[in-house]
C-alpha cells in the first residue's frame, strides 16, 4: 500500500502537516495507517549497509547470549523476569533479525520492533555496564529506532515531537518571539523582588550562555526565572540566545537522525554567534546527552566536543556553591531524609555522579541524605526515559516501569526526592500520581533559592 | 478604569460569585469581559493529553473538545451573557496561574476577577485553589479581584470601599487604586489600619499610644495624596488584622475591600495561615481586591 497520509516515511516538515497529525486524536488514524504501511525493504537494507558501523556489527556477532544482561534491565525486573525482556533477546530478535534477513522484513515485524524499541527499552544503557563484552543494547536500540523511523514505524507522539523540532526548532510550539517575550516577562516578574535582575538575550562574549527545555517557556517559565535568580545572585555575566535556546532533542528519542543534527547545529550556531566563555543547560538529562555527549558527533565535530565547554547545570551549580558565589544559610538546609535520582543521561553516560552529591553536601544537613540502592552509575532509569514518558500507546507499560523507582524510593524511607532532570522529575511526579506513595519531588533551583544566604540589599522582601 | 476585565474561571459553582461580579461590573462600567478558562493541565510529560481542570480526567484536546467546553461555559453563564455585548471566551491549556498571568499580560487587562478557590477536593486539585490565587495576586501587574462566595452586600456597584494598610510599599499601589476607584465611582472610602496585637503582651497605654501613632501615620501618608477628595474617614483598631478588617467591613456595609498582597510565601499551605489577604478573602462578605503593583492604578 502507498504511504499513509499521516503515517509515512516522510518527516513532518510543515506546520500544516504538524497540525494535521496533531488533530488525529490519540493517533487513531495514524496507527490504523501504520497497519497497512509498506516496508521499503531495499531502502532499509541500503540504510543498514550505509550506516551500520563495525561496532554494532561486532556486538551483534559476539553476543554470547549468556543472559548476564538480564538482571541489569529494570524492565526485565519489573515485568516478572520474562525472557522477552532480556536485553540481548530484545535486540537480537529485532535489529539482529532485520540484519540477518538483509532488511527483508514485513509490516507486522516492523510494528513488533516498534513496540519493543519504544516500550521495552529506555536506552538507559545500564545493560552495557554489566555485559562481559561491553555490548550496549541502549546504543543499539537507538540505532534501531533510527531504522524504524526512516520507515515510518515510530510512535505518533514522537513523530510529532520530531516534527515540532523541524518546524519550530523546539519540542513544543514555542516560536522565537514567544521565547524572547517569555524572557522579558520573567525578568519583569522577578526584578522587583531581585533588583537589578535581567535576562539578557543575545549578549556577546558572556561568561555563560544558558539553554533550556522548551517545556519550560511553554508551561513552567518560572524555571527560567529561577535560573535567572541564581545567575544574578552568583554575579554571573550570562545570556540566553534568541535562536538556538532549545537544548532538547525529541528527535533523538524518535530516531530522526537528520533532525538531531539540525537541532544540535542550531545550538552550536548560537554558541558561535554569541561567543560565550562557556555554556550550561537546564536541569535536563536528555538535552545534555543530545547536545553535549552525542551532539558533537552528529554535527561531525572531529574532537567530539561542542564549540565551547558545555557543562550540565549541576556542574555550574556545584561550582558556584564551591566558590562561594552562592552561599547556603546553614539554618535553612534540608533537615529531613532526602534522596537523589541519578539521571542516566548525564550520570551513567557522562559520569557526573559526584558533583550532584557535592551539591547535596552543601544543602542537606549532615546525616539526612539517603542514597538509593543501587545508586550513581548503577542507579536505574526513572522509568520513563527515552521518550517512554510521552507515548500514549505505551502508557500502561510505562506505569509498570515506574515501579522500580517507586520501590527504590520507598526503600530509602524519604518523602523528598531531588531530581535534577526534567524527565526524571516528570516520571517521579507521574509515579506519585499513579501509586500515591506520598512523596514530594523537586528540581535543585527552587530548593537552593529557598536556602540562599542572600547578601544584604540584594533581595527586596515582600 | 475597568475597561478590560479578565474573568478567570473553572466554570464550577465556586466561581459563580466571581462571574456575577465580573459581568455586573462589565455591564455597569461598560467593560470588555473575557471569560478565561484553562481547560486542562498538561499531564506529566505527555503534552497531547491534559487533566481536565473540572473533572480531573485525562482528556485529549482537539477542536471538538474545545467547542464542547465553550458550549458548556456559554450554558453555564447563559444568564450573564444576556446583554453583555462585550464578552468573549478564551480557552487554553497549561498551569492555571501561569496561563492567567500570561493572558492578563498579553491582553493588558485592567482587572483580573477570580474565585478564591475552585472549590474542589479531588486530590488532583490539591494545591491548586489557593495557590492559583496566591500566584496570580502576587505577580499580576493589574489588581486582582477575588470573590470567595456570593456576596451578601454586593448589589452590583461599589459605593463603600475599605482600604486596609500595613504601610508597606505595595500598600501604596493598593491605596492609589482604592482612591481612584472611590473617586471615579463616587464611593465612600475608609482608610484602615489594624494594629497587630495577636500573640503579643502589651499594656493598654502602649496600645493606645500605638493607635494614635498609626492614625497620625495614616494622616501623614495618605491624606496629602487625596487632594479634593473628601469622602473618607480613618479607622485604627487593634486586634488580629484580618479579623478587624472583616469586622469593620461588616459594620460599614463595605462592598469592596482593597488590600495589598505581598506575602513571599508561595507554598499555599503555609501562606494560607500567614497571609492577611487570604484570610480576608475567605471571610469577607464582599469582593476583595488585591493590588501589589503600581501599573494599573
Amino acid at each position: 500500500m502507498p504511504q499513509g497520509k499521516l503515517c509515512n516515511r516522510q518527516p513532518i516538515n510543515t506546520d500544516e502537516q504538524l497540525k494535521l497529525t496533531l488533530s488525529d486524536k490519540s493517533g487513531k488514524q495514524y496507527y490504523a495507517e501504520m497497519q497497512e504501511l509498506d516496508v521499503d525493504t531495499n531502502a532499509l537494507w541500503a540504510t543498514i549497509q550505509k550506516t551500520m558501523k563495525s561496532r554494532i556489527k561486532t556486538w551483534l556477532e559476539i553476543c554470547a547470549h549468556c543472559g548476564m544482561c538480564a538482571d541489569s534491565c529494570f524492565l526485565y525486573q519489573v515485568n516478572d523476569c520474562v525472557p522477552e525482556q532480556v536485553p540481548s533477546y530484545k535486540i537480537q530478535s529485532t535489529l539482529g533479525h532485520i540484519v540477518k534477513k538483509k532488511g527483508q522484513v514485513d509490516n507486522e515485524f516492523m510494528r513488533k520492533c516498534m513496540k519493543i524499541a519504544w516500550s521495552q527499552c529506555t536506552c538507559c544503557n545500564r545493560c552495557g555496564m554489566y555485559c562481559p563484552h561491553g555490548i550496549d543494547m541502549g546504543v543499539m536500540f537507538s540505532y534501531l529506532r533510527g531504522l524504524l523511523y526512516s520507515q515510518g514505524f515510530v510512535p505518533w507522539e514522537l513523530k510529532i515531537g520530531s516534527g515540532m523540532h523541524r518546524v519550530y526548532r523546539a519540542q513544543m510550539d514555542v516560536t522565537t518571539e514567544d521565547w524572547v517575550e517569555t524572557c522579558e516577562w520573567m525578568a519583569e516578574e522577578t526584578e522587583e523582588e531581585w533588583p537589578g535582575l535581567t535576562i539578557p538575550v543575545d549578549k556577546q562574549d558572556a561568561e555563560i550562555m544558558y539553554t533550556c527545555n522548551a517545556r519550560e517557556p511553554k508551561h513552567y517559565p518560572e524555571d527560567l526565572a529561577e535560573a535567572a535568580v541564581l545567575f544574578h545572585v552568583a554575579g554571573t555575566n550570562w545570556t540566553v540566545p534568541s535562536e538556538g535556546w532549545e537544548q532538547t532533542s525529541l528527535s533523538m528519542f524518535a530516531g530522526d537522525w537528520e533532525c538531531c543534527k539540525d537541532n544540535v547545529n542550531h545550538v552550536y550556531d548560537a554558541i558561535e554567534r554569541l561567543n560565550p566563555a562557556r555554556v550550561t543547560g537546564t536541569e535536563c538529562g536528555h538535552a545534555h546527552r543530545a547536545t553535549v555527549i552525542e551532539g558533537p558527533y552528529w554535527a561531525g565535530r572531529k574532537d567530539g566536543l561542542p564549540p565551547k565547554p558545555y557543562i550540565h547545570y549541576v556542574e555550574w551549580l556545584a561550582e558556584a556553591l564551591r566558590e562561594g558565589k552562592l552561599k547556603i544559610d546553614p539554618a535553612k538546609r534540608i533537615k529531613e531524609p532526602v534522596t537523589l535520582q541519578d539521571s542516566c543521561n548525564y550520570v551513567r553516560n557522562q559520569g557526573l555522579k559526584d558533583v550532584t552529591r557535592e551539591i547535596l553536601s552543601y544543602i542537606v544537613e549532615p546525616g539526612y541524605f539517603v542514597e538509593m540502592a543501587p545508586n550513581k552509575e548503577h542507579n536505574y532509569c526513572c522509568g520513563g526515559g527515552g521518550g517512554f514518558n510521552g507515548i500514549g500507546l505505551y502508557r500502561e507499560q510505562r506505569n509498570v516501569a515506574l515501579r522500580k523507582k517507586m520501590d527504590q524510593i520507598l526503600d530509602t524511607g524519604c518523602k523528598l526526592v531531588i531530581a535534577p532532570c526534567h524527565n526524571c522529575w516528570d516520571a517521579i511526579r507521574d509515579l506519585e500520581e499513579e501509586y500515591e506513595i506520598g512523596i514530594r519531588w523537586s528540581f535543585l533551583k527552587p530548593l537552593i533559592i529557598g536556602m540562599l544566604d542572600i547578601p544584604e540589599g540584594m533581595r527586596v522582601e515582600w | 478604569m475597568f475597561k478590560k476585565i479578565l474573568l478567570a474561571t473553572t466554570g464550577s459553582p465556586a466561581s459563580f460569585g466571581a462571574a456575577r461580579v465580573a459581568f455586573d461590573m462589565a455591564k455597569r462600567y461598560d467593560s470588555e469581559v473575557t471569560i478565561f478558562h484553562v481547560v486542562g493541565v498538561p499531564t506529566k510529560a505527555f503534552s497531547h493529553v491534559v487533566n481536565d481542570v473540572r473533572t480531573g480526567e485525562e482528556v485529549e484536546i482537539d477542536e471538538e473538545y474545545l467547542s464542547w467546553v465553550e458550549e458548556e461555559l456559554k450554558t453555564t453563564f447563559a444568564k450573564q451573557f444576556e446583554g453583555a455585548d462585550n464578552a468573549k471566551i478564551v480557552l487554553t491549556t497549561g498551569v492555571p496561574a501561569r496561563e492567567i498571568l500570561r493572558e492578563a499580560r498579553k491582553a493588558d487587562s485592567d482587572l483580573v476577577v477570580m474565585a478564591a478557590s475552585s472549590g474542589e477536593n479531588a486530590s488532583f486539585h490539591k494545591g491548586y485553589p489557593g495557590s492559583t490565587l496566591q500566584k496570580v495576586a502576587k505577580a499580576a501587574r493589574c489588581p486582582v479581584l477575588s470573590i470567595h462566595r456570593e456576596s451578601a452586600s454586593y448589589w452590583g456597584g461599589f459605593s463603600n470601599i475599605l482600604f486596609g494598610t500595613d504601610f508597606s510599599k505595595q500598600a501604596e499601589s493598593a491605596f492609589k487604586f482604592a482612591l481612584s476607584t472611590a473617586r471615579e465611582l463616587d464611593c465612600d472610602l475608609t482608610i484602615f489600619h489594624a494594629l497587630d496585637i495577636s500573640g503579643k503582651v502589651l499594656d493598654q497605654n502602649e496600645i493606645e499610644e500605638n493607635l494614635i501613632a498609626a492614625r497620625k501615620r495614616i494622616r501623614a501618608t495618605y491624606v496629602p495624596l487625596m487632594g479634593d477628595f473628601k469622602n473618607y474617614d480613618i479607622e485604627v483598631w487593634e486586634g488580629t488584622p484580618y479579623v478587624e478588617i472583616v469586622k469593620l467591613a461588616r459594620e460599614k456595609s463595605v462592598d469592596l475591600i482593597c488590600l495589598a498582597h505581598h506575602t513571599n510565601e508561595l507554598d499555599p499551605e503555609r501562606a494560607r495561615i500567614g497571609s492577611t489577604v487570604e484570610q480576608v478573602i475567605l471571610r469577607a462578605n464582599c469582593p476583595v481586591v488585591s493590588v501589589s503593583k503600581p501599573d494599573k492604578v
